[in-house]
């Protein structure tokens, strides 16, 4: 394109009629704002809830009960678990939260017991500080998700009222599990204690499967062995279970997806609109640029360029707003004690360019046609 | 083979339904280096004529060779580019770009050649320099008199060395000083730099640094007058 030669003259143009700038700009970076985060929150639900060939994780919970408050199985259920064909894992976990509502602020607690950290239940994190050996070490001790350290600003040592339980920061922790990143994993008998439960009764048990084939197998198995058990259970993957406690969340991210598109034909319509005024606007400049021997192509590719400048700049200004708002901002959605983590990922930040490049591109074309094909002295008598 | 020839050159257009033809089988020549002056009543065909010969407006029939090239025959991206490298335009209502500074103006052409930004830079420095404007550079079009922006004009019309410049009317919004100053200016590049010049006025004190004048009425050539006839042209 060789507009790019011209590209001080077309930033000149955008600098200089600042205020339509600014406006136009402005007004595009809070669509994309409101894009990229609605895109964010549709790729956490999508993280959390999208089942795939490699996932080996159960989670069994009380029958007809849809909430950590109301789901209680006995501990021992987890010795029948286990032995279970195809079962490689069982582990008993109850969960202490602050309230069972969704919400942006709720704290899940995940008590489990010190025999099952032994057996390598929480292998699959790595500490940003402290160690597993501070936890094992106190039993008001807790290893906090990085996510949730993050924005309560909590480090090792620390002593904290989370959600009405008081814990001792034993270690912050990362991990490649969506459901770790804002939780506290604390001692089985300290939370069932502290959340007012009698000793012996867990929320679930998360069980991790030998072959992912054998998923729905394994599933029925344990629902069959606790059919006519007092407290018979309901087995689900991991991801069906997160995505059946947040149906309400998937159904409202899956609206908001439509908005978010419905912000990406604003950002058309704005750009259009600002290109459409200011080539109305700059008839006589265009008439004279043609007249010292600018090309009708030329003149078309300065507009488009300039339509171009604003929409990538203002799709760049509301990445940073969302990366901002997702990165430091720290936010994760929870529901019955699952967290859905809102962040941008690379895919919808490449979607999100691309889109303002095109919108760009798109909304200069049709002012640009009709600037170039006006005949230079009917422009100059029409001024 | 005048510089610039014209036969039985037309130019007709619709407004609305109206057919309207400005200029009709008009034959004209005009030799390379004359200051030609271009009058009439409003209506008579000037403004048209001048557009024809800048390559901003094409004829509906008849022949228009300038600089023995037939402009009928280019295309209009053929005609920008010729405009480019021929053409040099000075507007009544200076028509510089309000965003740009007088330099930024005038520098406009240049970015069409195949320069670089201290060419382009010495080029438009000279010109500026031409005009007496040397100091005023980096002043918006808003920042300056009419006098001054016609001035920048000037020197954006002479910056890339055309070899015809024409005037609409160059000094139709400026007082008589002013004027005076800019008809005494393109005088000047007439004479010392050896462009051709044609200039429509309605103004008759103009014609007198014009080395020659022409009558136009209702799109129909009048009068010539030869050089060595114009007796303000042996005064100045």
């Amino acid at each position: 394109m060789s507009a790019i030669r011209y590209l001080p003259l077309v930033v000149k143009y955008v600098l200089r009629y600042r205020g339509r700038s600014v406006l136009t700009i402005g007004g595009v970076a809070t669509a994309m704002f409101l894009f990229y985060a609605v895109q964010a929150m549709h790729h956490g639900v999508q993280e959390a809830t999208e089942a795939t060939s490699k996932d080996t994780k159960l989670v069994v919970y009380r029958q007809d009960r849809y909430c950590p408050f109301s789901s209680n199985l006995p501990q021992d259920y987890e010795g029948r678990i286990a032995s279970i064909g195809g079962v490689k894992s069982v582990l008993p976990i109850k969960i202490a939260v602050n309230n069972c509502r969704t919400g942006l602020d709720v704290v899940t607690f995940r008590g489990i017991p010190l025999g099952a950290v032994d057996n390598g239940a929480l292998d699959h994190v790595r500490f940003a500080e402290g160690s597993i050996q501070n936890w094992k070490q106190r039993s008001d001790a807790a290893l906090i998700g990085g996510r949730l350290a993050a924005k309560r600003g909590l480090k090792v040592g620390d002593r904290v009222d989370l959600g009405g339980i008081t814990v001792y920061v034993a270690g912050i922790i990362n991990s490649p599990e969506p459901q770790d990143q804002s939780v506290a994993y604390s001692h089985l008998d300290f939370t069932q204690r502290a959340s007012g439960n009698k000793p012996g009764l867990v929320t679930q048990f998360n069980v991790a499967v030998d072959d992912p084939a054998r998923m729905d197998y394994v599933a029925k198995a344990i629902d069959v062995e606790f059919r006519n058990a007092q407290e018979p259970t309901s087995t689900w993957s991991e991801k069906a279970f997160v995505a059946r406690a947040a149906a309400d969340i998937v159904e409202i991210v899956g609206f908001a997806r439509w908005l978010g598109w419905g912000c990406v034909i604003g950002v058309f319509a704005l750009v259009f609109n600002a290109i459409v005024l200011s080539v109305q606007d700059r008839i006589r400049d265009h008439a004279v640029m043609q007249t010292v021997g600018f090309p009708q192509r030329l003149v078309a590719e300065l507009i488009i360029g300039e339509s171009l400048i604003l929409s990538l700049t203002g799709g760049l200004l509301g990445l940073a707003a969302a990366l901002g708002l997702t990165l430091w901002g720290n936010l994760s959605l929870s529901v019955e004690g699952l967290s859905i983590h809102v962040q941008t990922d690379a895919a919808s930040i490449l979607v999100g360019l691309v889109l303002s490049v095109f919108t760009g591109v798109l909304a200069g074309l049709v002012p640009a046609w009709h600037a170039s094909q006006r005949e230079i002295s009917a422009c100059f008598r029409a001024v | 083979m005048a510089f610039i020839e014209c036969r039985q050159l037309t130019r007709s257009y619709k407004k609305g339904n109206t057919p309207i033809t400005p200029l009709e089988d008009l034959d004209l020549d005009i030799e390379e280096g004359t200051f030609t002056a271009l009058m009439g009543p409003s209506g008579s065909g000037k403004t048209t004529l001048l557009n024809l010969i800048a390559g901003i407006d094409t004829p509906t029939s008849g022949s228009l060779m300038v600089a023995g090239i037939d402009l009928a025959k280019l295309s209009r991206s053929q005609l920008a580019h010729w405009r480019a490298d021929t053409i040099g335009y000075i507007f009544q209502l200076y028509n510089l770009i309000p965003v740009l500074t007088a330099y930024e103006n005038i520098e406009l052409p240049l970015l069409l050649h195949s320069l670089s930004a201290k060419e382009r830079y010495m080029k438009v420095a000279a010109a500026l320099e031409l005009v007496g404007l040397a100091d005023r550079h980096d002043h918006f079009p808003n920042q300056l008199s009419g006098g001054q922006e016609q001035r920048v004009a000037i020197a954006r019309a002479i910056v890339s060395d055309p070899k015809i410049i024409v005037a609409d009317e160059p000094t139709g919004d400026l007082d008589r000083v002013a004027a005076a100053e800019i008809l005494s200016l393109l005088r000047m590049i007439n004479r010392e730099v050896g462009r051709t010049l044609v200039m429509v006025t309605h103004d008759p004190k103009s014609t007198e640094y014009a080395q020659r004048t022409l009558h136009l009425d209702k799109g129909k050539l009048l009068e010539r007058e030869p050089v060595a006839d114009h007796p303000s042209a042996l005064r100045s």
